[in-house]
Order: structure tokens, then sequence, then C-alpha cells
């Protein structure tokens, strides 16, 4: 009987749990992934670098805790024009070279179309400009999975925003080909590094109607937002209250930031309130959606988000959120 | 005989670039006799602005580069706050302080480590750090402790960031820093969990970071004299020492030129011009200064002499050079040359000065208090925001609308927006006298031992901590002139 690799692994966790041996696994795992996943090409289209350097931000208690970690053991990360060693000729062979097996694709920026595509070439291949779009047309199709990092690959993003200047297109809409998108601006570490370790243990992740991971996406910010009962604030950096009428947009937005915290918990966009504090006191501004950040600016108003009630004092929760209504 | 290499794309870079150098044997030494940078990227930040709320400025702003995103935010706070004629308090300045100051030791150990280390030390054996060229590697046994201080410096700009994030929200792409001041509240127990932290990057600043880029330079003594370019060095200065309009800096506003290197010149922002002759625009706009122009662009098969979509910034017609080597030099802190291994070294004693700094600051911020209020730009009004990024001289200048036309939310719109990134200034291509950037004139002379494997120009450009998606410019795709707009756009 063939046992896959991940029933292998669920069996050692349960056997290693039992016996108290869970720390134990890790070498096992990393072992097991890092001999065996296909290589990763990572492409940048119209990008920041943003969600790299938040990659880069990776800390966790559980493999791959950290950048390093994930990049040593794994995953084989072949291509990546901010992190690799190789450059120039030597850099597109790596990147032909996986491009000619099994490979996962992963892209972080947006694709400009303009001038069929010229506004962003990111390698010369045998004298030739390659463009991101033609890069991206060849090796989706190819790819085994193709993963959209951050809003502009996932959605078109910042720079697709009103009046998108160069005509950039998300991935999918780029290439055809449907995609696994991993939103934010940036996206969380976690976010990128949940999801690959999911395809290297052969899982797809069941996905939203926005293509994204249910598992990761599945509510809301304010509803998990600690000030979610507080009155309306009715200017910024108003300590410890609700921003929901002055342009925070965590009713309309999807994401884990108020319980995964960022930066190794330090904080997140809006800030938790505690006795240590209130954090940011700041606002969510939708950046895991698409239509981010059209749909919700200007970005001081209620615009994309707007508050349930038009009432100037905020109505107590219960009102409306009774059983069966989330909130 | 000379040949041409394409090195496309560069690496360990941010953004994207691509460099041509020309290489010949001249007086028996190969090397580079001529060189182009290509900025191969832009998305149009200056048209995704007009017609926004002025207050959207900071966010938007950051997502310019997701490496410098609080010069970005704090740029464009500036400019708005400029425009408004008000200054931020005391706290709200020390706290855009501390975060700018925390990103930018992420930035340089990023760059050092991550960046740069790679062109010189034996890699890590995994991908995607091997492999790379095999030329001149480890010319020293000494080099070991850069490979082995390789996975703490990862760790440590991490640190960096989680330092800054107690304040800024989230690094990156920060909340806490708006027009009008910072978000933040600062308590007690924050202060003590940020000093905790400096405290341990002051220590693997002073005793990995300096010592391994000494190393470096003791190893690659020739890299002193080599990747010299122009010797002009501009600074627009940074870290507020104090409020109001014109404060004292930690790191000084000024302009070196080459032919008079220990005088320091009072910077004018009316003497900057950006030349478009060898850039995707059209000519009718060249040599505009930043707070009057116009763009059109061209299609890049119609101008076949042209080669970047970056444009070409001058001080007084000279090309001149962003970055900590500038701003240590301005500042008197730092004059013993300008060469590869003195960016370097300027970089790390930066670092180390500005950490240090941050001790001081920590201990001025007032828990509690006063650190933002609302900042509306005025209908008709102008401002500028100077300030560094990690990687130099950084300046958005921002021109609000007649009340005529407004934001959908009723307050002055953004007419015009425009921003010069130091990369810009670095990595520029010839003007219109035909003077090339900063960058490739450090590239001319660039010894080469294996031509189609020049490590040596690796070396250079790295030296620089290029940031192309700074230096992205703005388009309209269909060469019709755009309504006259003030503003250059740079990005």
């Amino acid at each position: 009987m063939k046992v896959t690799r991940r029933e292998f692994l669920n069996y050692c966790t349960g056997s290693a749990a039992a016996l108290g041996l869970a720390g134990t696994l890790l070498p096992l795992q990393r072992a097991l992934a890092a001999s065996s996943g296909p290589p990763i090409i990572w492409i940048k289209g119209a990008s920041c670098t943003g969600c790299t350097v938040s990659l880069a931000n990776r800390i966790s208690s559980s493999a791959p805790v950290d950048l390093a970690d994930l990049l040593i053991h794994t995953i084989d990360l072949v291509y990546h024009p901010t992190l690799m060693g190789g450059a120039g000729d030597a850099a597109v062979q790596s990147l032909l070279n996986a491009a000619a097996g099994k490979f996962i694709l992963a892209v972080e920026g947006g694709i400009p179309t303009i001038y069929n595509g010229k506004t962003c070439t990111i390698y010369t291949q045998n004298g030739v400009d390659i463009t991101a779009l033609a890069a991206v047309q060849v090796l989706a199709p190819k790819a085994a999975a193709v993963l959209s990092i951050g809003t502009c690959a996932s959605y078109g993003g910042m720079s697709a925003a009103s009046p998108n200047p160069t005509q950039i297109k998300s991935l999918s809409a780029a290439t055809g080909v449907p995609t696994i998108n991993i939103p934010g601006c940036p996206p969380h570490p976690d976010w990128i590094v949940w999801t690959i370790a999911q395809l290297l243990s052969g899982v797809t992740p069941a996905l939203d109607s926005s293509g994204r991971p249910t598992a990761l996406f599945g509510q809301t910010v304010h509803s998990q937002c600690s000030r979610k009962s507080a009155a309306w604030a009715t200017s910024l950096a108003s300590t410890a209250l609700c921003n929901g009428n002055i342009g925070c947009k965590g009713r309309n937005t999807h994401a884990d930031c108020p319980t995964r915290l960022w930066n190794n918990e330090m904080n997140w966009c809006v800030g938790t309130v505690s006795s240590n504090g209130n954090g940011a006191d700041s606002l969510c501004q939708g950046c895991t959606e698409s239509g981010f950040p059209d749909k919700f600016s200007p970005l001081f108003s209620t615009a994309g988000a707007p508050p349930h009630s038009s009432k100037s004092i905020k109505p107590s929760c219960s009102t409306c959120h009774t059983s069966g209504r989330p909130g | 005989m000379a040949q041409i290499t394409i090195v496309d794309p560069v690496t360990r870079i941010e953004g994207h670039m691509k460099v041509q150098v020309t290489i010949d044997t001249v007086g028996g030494k190969q090397q580079v006799t001529d060189a182009q940078c290509t900025g191969t990227q832009f998305r149009g930040f200056e048209k995704i602005l007009v017609g926004r709320d002025t207050k959207d400025a900071p966010y938007i702003t950051q997502r310019i580069c997701g490496v410098c995103p609080v010069s970005h935010g704090t740029a464009a706070s500036l400019a708005i706050e400029h425009a408004a004629g008000v200054t931020v308090p005391t706290n709200a300045r020390i706290l855009r302080n501390l975060t700018l100051g925390a990103n930018f030791i992420q930035s340089h150990i990023l760059h050092f480590y991550l960046l740069a280390a790679l062109d010189y030390i034996t890699p890590p054996a995994s991908a995607p750090w091997t492999p790379v060229w095999n030329v001149d590697l480890m010319r020293s046994a000494t080099l070991q402790q850069i490979g082995t201080n390789f996975t703490t410096a990862v760790t440590m700009r991490r640190e960096a960031h989680e330092m800054a994030a107690i304040f800024a929200g989230r690094m990156p792409g920060l909340s806490a820093i708006q027009a009008g001041g910072f978000t933040t509240k600062p308590t007690s127990t924050m202060i003590s969990t940020f000093s905790g932290y400096l405290n341990t990057l002051i220590n693997f600043i002073n005793n990995k970071y300096v010592p391994d880029v000494q190393v470096l330079a003791n190893a690659y003594s020739d890299y002193r004299q080599i990747g010299k370019g122009p010797g002009n060095l501009i600074a627009f200065g940074v870290f507020d020492l104090s409020n109001g309009s014109n404060p004292s800096r930690l790191l000084k506003r000024g302009v070196v030129y080459s032919t008079n290197p220990t005088s320091v010149q009072t910077l004018s922002t009316a003497k900057i011009t950006e030349s478009v002759t060898n850039s995707w625009y059209d000519d009718t706009t060249n040599n505009l200064n930043p707070a009057s122009g116009t763009t059109v662009t061209v299609d890049p098969a119609t101008k076949a002499n042209a080669y970047s979509w970056l444009k070409a910034p001058r001080y007084s017609n000279k090309a001149c050079e962003a970055g900590p080597l500038a701003r240590m030099w301005v500042n008197g802190d730092y004059r013993k040359g300008i060469s590869v291994m003195d960016r370097h070294m300027a970089r790390a004693l930066e670092t180390q000065k500005v950490a240090n700094a941050m001790i001081g600051w920590l201990n001025q911020l007032t828990v509690g208090g006063s650190e933002y209020s609302t900042c509306i730009a005025p209908f008709n009004a102008s401002g500028e925001g100077l300030t560094e990024a990690p990687r130099g001289a950084l300046g958005h200048w921002m021109s609000t609308s007649p009340s005529t036309t407004v934001a959908p939310n009723g307050v002055a719109s953004i007419k015009n927006y425009q921003v010069i990134t130091p990369t810009c200034w670095n990595a520029s291509p010839k003007d219109t006298a035909g003077v090339r950037g900063p960058m490739e004139q450090a590239l001319i002379g660039t010894p080469v031992s294996v031509a189609s494997q020049p490590i040596e120009v690796l070396r250079v450009v790295h030296s620089f901590d290029p940031c192309m998606s700074c230096a992205v410019h703005v388009m309209r795709p269909d060469g019709k002139p755009v309504t006259i707009i003030k503003g250059e756009p740079e990005f």
C-alpha cells in the first residue's frame, strides 16, 4: 500500500505527540520537504519588494522558524532576484533549469501590460529583454502550482490604482491561469509560509471566492478586533476606541491580523487594547481585499466599509448581532 | 578587443535593473570602459496620487518601496505639513525618528549581509544563495566570520523591524505615520521593550557588523580605489533634533562638490534639474526643476538613444551621489575617501551613530502626551518634504487643488505630486551634456578578471545599495501631452 508523505507525517506526528517526541519531528519534516519539494521560481513583477521583506520577518515556534530555516531546510528557492546569489546569465540559467521540470511559481507584484509589458522587463535572454508579462505567460501554465504573493499579484493592488497608468493586471488575469492568492500589502509571512507548506505536503488549500485560503482569510478583521464593541472614535489616535466611522475598513476586510498580530506579535495596524497600551491606534485599510486601495479610498472616509448605522452614536452590537449573524 | 556584457537581472538589489558594460584591455589591464545603468520598471505613482485626498499620501507612497516605507511615509507627511504650515509635536517627532532609525538599522544590516556580502564570500550551501560567480571570492580566511554572522544578521534585521513595529503598527506597511503626527501613544512597557531590542542591535552592530565591514575592507583593500564616481555628494538631512520648520538634525543637509571636498554647500532645491535626453520621455520636458514641469513619455521604440526609465537628476548640472557616505561626509563624520569600501564603511558607521542616538531619543519620549492632530492641507498650496531613505536623499513635492477640484470627501485634493529618490540620483543615465550618472561613472575603470562573469561590476553597483522601485517613473502611455502639472515626476 502506498503511503503518501502526508499520511506518513500525520502518523509520525500522532505517534510522536503520544510519546512526547513532537520536537524531534522537525528534522524529519525538514528532510522530507527539502529533498522532494519542487523548486520555487519567484518572479517579481511591478512591485515594491514589501512582500519579500515581510517574508523575511517570519518568526515562529514551529518550523520553518525564520527565513533562514525556510530557505535552507524547507523550500528550494532557486530563483528570487532580491535574494539570490547568482546574477545575469547565471541567474537566468537557474530559472530556465527549474522551468524545464516540475516547479512552483510565485509572483510578487502586478503584471503591467502597456507597451506589451515593457514597463517591467525582468531579465535578458539571448540579448532580448524579457518582460514580466511574457515570463509569467510562459511559466504559469507549466507550473505545478501558481501563487500570487501580495495584493498586487492577486488583484492588481497599489500599482493598479486608478488610473492604472501601466495597465496592470493580476497574475491570473494576465495569464489565464487560476492562482492561489495570498494578498496583503504586504501579506503576513505566516500566510505565505502556511500556504507553501500545504502545497509541499500535497494539499491544495480550500479557497474563497477571491482565491484566498479560507483557513487564513475566513473572518473579518472587525469580528476579531478588541475594539469592536467600543464606541466610535471621532478622530484618529483616539485611545482604545473603534475607528469604524473615521476610515477603518476592518468590517469589510478578511484577515486574521487582530489575533495573529504582526512582527512577532508586537502590534498590528489598528492596535490591540491592553493594559500595556493600545498599539498603533490607527486604521485597517483593507489591504487583503480585491479593490484595494480604490474601493476604500479616500482612506480616511468610510468608503468601502460603511458603518452599519447612520446614527452618529454607534448602537450596541447586540442590537443586530444575535445568534447566527456574525460580528 | 572590446566586448559587451549585459548583467540582467542585477540581483540582490531592490527592484529591477540592468547594467550593460563594455569591457576592454587598456594599458594591459582588462577593465570597464563604458557603462549603462537601466531602470527597467516603472508604475506611475504620480498619476495614481493626483485627485486623491492629501491625507492618503503617506499610506500610498509607502508602497513605492517596501524596504524604505518609513522614509516615504515621512516625506509625504512632511510635504503635507509644509503645505498646511504646521510642524509636529515633540513626541511625534521622536516617534518618527525612532521608527525611521529602526528601519535604517534593518535596511543597512539587510544590505551588507544579504545583498552585498555574497559578492565576496563563499555563499551558504543552499538555494537561493548558490550558485554564484566563483570569481575572486574568499581572498582571506578572516572572511569566514561574515559567513558565520550571516544567519544572525537575518535575525537582527527581523528584530529591527519588530522594534519598529512597537510604535509603527506593522512593518512594512506601517499605519501609525500620518500627516499631523504619529498615532501611537507610547507607554512605559513599549519603551522598555524597544530599549531591549535596541541594546541587542547595538551589540550586533558594534561587535559583528562594523568589524565584519572592516575585515572585508582589509581583504579587498583595492576596492578603496575602485568605484569612486563623480565625487559630488548630496544630502537632504534627517533625524530632526528639535521642533519647528528649521531644526537641527543628526545628519545635516548639504552638498559637497568634488572640486572642494571639505566645503559643504547650503542645499537649494532650486538647483535641481532633471534631464530626459537619454530617458524615455519627450525632450520638450528636458532639464526642468522638480517644482515645475511637464511629463510626456515616449514609446521606447521611438527614442533609440534613450536607455532608461530613470531620468537624470542633476544639482547645478552636476551628477551627485546620495547615500550614507554622502550623509556622513556632509556631516563631517566620515571623509576618508569615496569608493566601494568607503560606502560600506560609512553605512556601517552611520548605523552605529543612529542606533546610539536612538538611546537618547527613547529617553526623551513622554508617556502619553500629544502626538497627533488632524492636518488638512489647504487649497492652492504646495509643500516640500525632504528627508533621507537608508540609501540616500529623498524628496516629495506636492501641490493641492483649487477649491473647485476637491477630493471625494470635500477636502483639497492632490494636484501634482513628485518624488525624487536617492537611487534616481545614483543610477541615473547620461544627461543632456553626456555626463554619466554616478553609478555609471563609478563603473568606468573597474578591473574585470572574467568578462562573462563580472563580479567586480556587482561589487560597484551593490556598494550604492540600489532601490529601483523607488526610481521608477511616471508615464503617459499614449504619448499625448498631459495637462501641464506642477511637480517633476520621478517614479
